[in-house]
């Protein structure tokens, strides 16, 4: 036992030496899907944890009360509230105004909330940066601070008012911008906008005498009471559930972790595909080790064994690598701005996203590896010392066609003829790559900036969501151009034979090299031509609210420019190859 | 013996369990092998067969000492038990001194040595070798055949698909083949006696 152990240990290690680059490529595969889905479950936490963690520390209210009525006739609505059965702690009613504010030349919509030092029993915001309100300062919501450009120091003008920004503080009562809700005194149709607080002896000036509403914080005995209802209207007063609050704030991301979570299924396609690709480069050699390994008395289930530990190896190795990329990278596409406490980051990745991240990165491997190796390892020994490749099935159809082609599209037909499986490789290979590519091009159509009034400025719900699809389509793009390159090259090398044959019978080197170009672009074209509308289909499952559509134009180059890459990424390593002299390539071929 | 294309090849792989016959049956050590498993067909080979072929198919990745003990190792020996019938066998095969050189780093008759030492590492009841000199210049062939020589003398058993006459003359039954049939079955000796050596080329 602990020799044959030694025996699997060796040939693997050794094997992953000898084949450095193909192992990186695989690392490479591999993690990119691994990383992208740690990314997409730690936005999933990012949904829910901030609020809470936020909550938590600010003495989140359980229900935030605001009548539709101003001034005292507002304040007398309140005024039972405090004292109603069930409710156990409460802070205000605070003032609020819903003014305009002016920052950096924008002028923009504004919820404006009138706030002491005094500490209060419910909705204490944390300050992340500077100082609490004071007369004279204002105090600004991070993300909304984040979209207007202001910084703590920065001075803005509320309702024309001069404000000096102290500082920027958190809170769990109301939802960060853009949905802070701003509204016509009196109406209750809500606009966007952002959240700010100034001193509460300030707001009656910064009003300029339009009627104040105001606002109530409640805690109830009973959990069930917040929790059974996300917004309601009675007595003329509005009821808004922490729980509507968290989903506000979560609407932040969800996009976004739509997209990384089916981007993470893309890129796992094409890790898929990859990880075949390289596996099928060295097909004929594992073959070949496979039938030297029967021949000295190994069955199937040690070839099975010593293929499949190199692989799981890597798949392992690979799954640190993307949970670790996936950990570091999550806090940047929810922190900035996200008005929230904590970052998903500084906590390690949860046992869930360990094993589901392991899994997929060894169920990569395993299924990218697996059906060639028991393939090979069910084949007769001699069959599998050689080489064998497909042989096409004759037709006098086939004949027919052939004899009328030109010769670089008769040369590419032959070549998918003899390895059909590569070349469904590279239409999985482009269908992946255009389907994101589109998915982007639909994210890029859409508007991404929210009307505040006067003013509109980014929406960071869109900007948050379009981070996230270019960081997918950045790595999509480097693994379907590692795949190209492997591909192509692997294509290029196991056609040397039958292009040297075609060159002895008069095809040029062009030709040839046209041959190999057209038997990529083939499968190319299948899988240029299916990933636009299903490209356009996954973007429409995902997004919400009006969509734009890109001009055909946008998606016609970008085509093209798939097919281009794919053509001149071909080309290049057959012109090379066509160098050679043909009796050279011919006689390594035969040995 | 026989022209190329007659079957020598094919009926080495049938004898060795390296392929399954379409018809008739294979019979190696009064064992019917052609409806084994293709486990049972491994252990086989492990305990039973020794395999040498033209190209050797010695693994790239592994040292020359790794190589032969590798089916040592597929047999369940100890790796130090495994490691030190390789060194015999390298010294046998008077590569001693080239146990940690990579396949890459030996020359064509040394590569071939290895492989014979490999063939032998379980003491196999016979060493199927399929033109164990066809890859070889004349100075290597000469080694080959010099200790396959050591081998008959020594009482292993050895079956030898080749197109050289040399080898034939330091066999004790030549079986000619044409047309995937017998055509001649000459046993020259049962004893050493009027078997030539390979110096002579001839006998």
């Amino acid at each position: 036992m602990t020799g044959r152990l030694l025996l699997v240990c060796r040939l693997m290690v050794r094997d992953l030496r000898r084949r450095r680059t193909e192992t990186v490529l695989l690392l490479l595969a591999i993690s990119a899907a691994a990383g992208t889905l740690t990314l997409g479950l730690a936005l999933d936490n990012a949904l829910a944890r901030p609020y809470e963690r936020t909550r938590a520390a600010t003495a989140g209210p359980d229900v935030v009360a605001t009548p539709v009525t101003t001034g005292p006739d507002a304040l007398a609505a309140l005024a039972p509230l405090p004292t109603a059965p069930g409710v156990t702690a409460h802070s205000g009613p605070y003032p609020m105004a819903y003014l305009m504010m002016t920052a950096h030349g924008r002028t923009v919509q504004t919820v404006v909330q009138g706030r002491d030092a005094s500490p209060a029993a419910l909705d204490r915001p944390v300050v992340t940066d500077g100082t609490w309100v004071r007369p004279g300062g204002v105090v600004i919501e991070p993300t909304f601070a984040n979209a207007l450009g202001v910084h703590t120091g920065d001075t803005v003008e509320v309702n024309g008012h001069p404000l000096r920004v102290v500082g920027t503080a958190v809170t769990a009562a109301r939802a960060v911008y853009p949905r802070a809700d701003w509204r016509f005194p009196g109406s209750i149709l809500v606009q966007s906008s952002g959240l700010v607080w100034v001193d509460s002896s300030q707001i009656g000036t910064l009003a300029d005498g339009q009627r104040l509403s105001y606002t109530l914080n409640l805690r109830f005995v009973d959990p069930h009471a917040s929790t059974s209802f996300h917004n309601m209207l009675r007595d003329g007063i509005e009821y808004h559930s922490w729980t509507a609050i968290a989903d506000s704030n979560g609407r932040l991301v969800r996009q976004a972790h739509r997209a990384l979570l089916i981007g993470s299924w893309l890129l796992t396609a094409l890790a898929v595909a990859s990880v075949a690709n390289i596996v099928a480069g060295r097909v004929v050699d594992q073959r070949r080790r496979v039938g030297l390994l029967k021949a000295v008395g190994a069955g199937p289930a040690m070839i099975a064994g010593v293929h499949l530990a190199e692989y799981l190896v890597l798949g392992l190795v690979a799954a640190v690598i993307g949970l670790t990329a996936g950990w570091l990278t999550a806090p940047a596409l929810t922190n900035p701005g996200a008005g929230l406490l904590g970052a998903t980051g500084v906590h390690p990745p949860a046992l869930r996203t360990v094993i589901t991240v392991t899994a997929l990165a060894l169920a990569i491997a395993a299924a990218a590896t697996l059906a060639p190796v028991l393939r090979a390892a069910a084949t007769d020994t001699v069959h599998a010392l050689v080489d064998a490749a497909t042989s096409p099935r004759r037709r006098r159809w086939r004949v027919w066609l052939s004899r009328r082609m030109p010769a670089a599209l008769l040369i590419g037909v032959r070549i998918n003829a003899r390895r059909p499986r590569r070349a469904r490789l590279v239409m999985v290979n482009t269908l992946v790559t255009m389907t994101a590519l589109a998915a982007l091009l639909m994210g890029l159509a859409q508007d991404r900036q929210v009307d505040l009034g006067e003013t509109e400025l980014a929406n960071p719900k869109e900007t948050r969501t379009l981070q996230a699809m270019l960081l997918v389509v950045v790595v999509l793009c480097v693994l379907a151009l590692v795949n190209a390159i492997v591909s192509t090259w692997t294509a290029v090398l196991d056609a040397r034979h039958p292009l040297a044959v075609a060159r002895t019978l008069g095809a040029t080197p062009v030709q040839a090299s046209a041959g190999m170009a057209v038997a990529q672009l083939l499968p190319a074209t299948l899988g240029v031509a299916l990933g636009v509308p299903l490209g356009i289909g996954l973007y429409l499952t995902v997004s919400m609210g009006e969509i734009r559509y890109p001009p055909a134009s946008w998606m016609l180059a970008v085509a093209l420019a798939v097919l281009l890459a794919v053509a001149v990424l071909t080309a290049l390593p057959a012109l090379a190859a066509t160098r050679r002299p043909v009796a050279d390539v011919l006689r390594s071929a035969r040995a | 013996m026989g022209p190329s294309g007659c079957g020598k090849s094919t009926l080495l792989h049938l004898l060795g369990g390296l392929q399954r016959p379409t018809h008739g049956e294979v019979w190696l050590a009064e064992h019917r092998i052609d409806t084994m498993s293709e486990r049972a067909l491994a252990r086989l080979r492990r305990h039973h067969v020794g395999f040498v072929f033209q190209s050797f198919h010695l693994m790239d990745e592994l040292t020359a000492v790794e190589n032969v003990e590798l089916a040592a190792l597929l047999a369940g020996q100890s790796p130090r038990r495994a490691r030190q019938r390789a060194m015999t066998l390298l010294d046998r095969v008077g590569l001693a001194d080239r146990a940690k050189h990579l396949p890459s780093a030996l020359s064509g008759g040394q590569r071939q040595r290895v492989a014979i030492a490999r063939a032998l590492s379980n003491e196999p009841l016979v060493v199927l070798a399929d033109e164990p000199t066809g890859n070889l210049d004349s100075a290597a062939t000469l080694e080959v055949l010099r200790l396959f020589e050591e081998l008959r003398t020594g009482g292993q058993t050895l079956v030898v698909v080749t197109h050289d006459a040399r080898i034939a003359a330091v066999a004790d039954r030549i079986i000619s083949m044409r047309d995937g049939a017998f055509v001649d079955d000459s046993r020259l000796a049962g004893t050493t006696v009027g078997t030539g050596t390979v110096y002579g080329g001839w006998r």
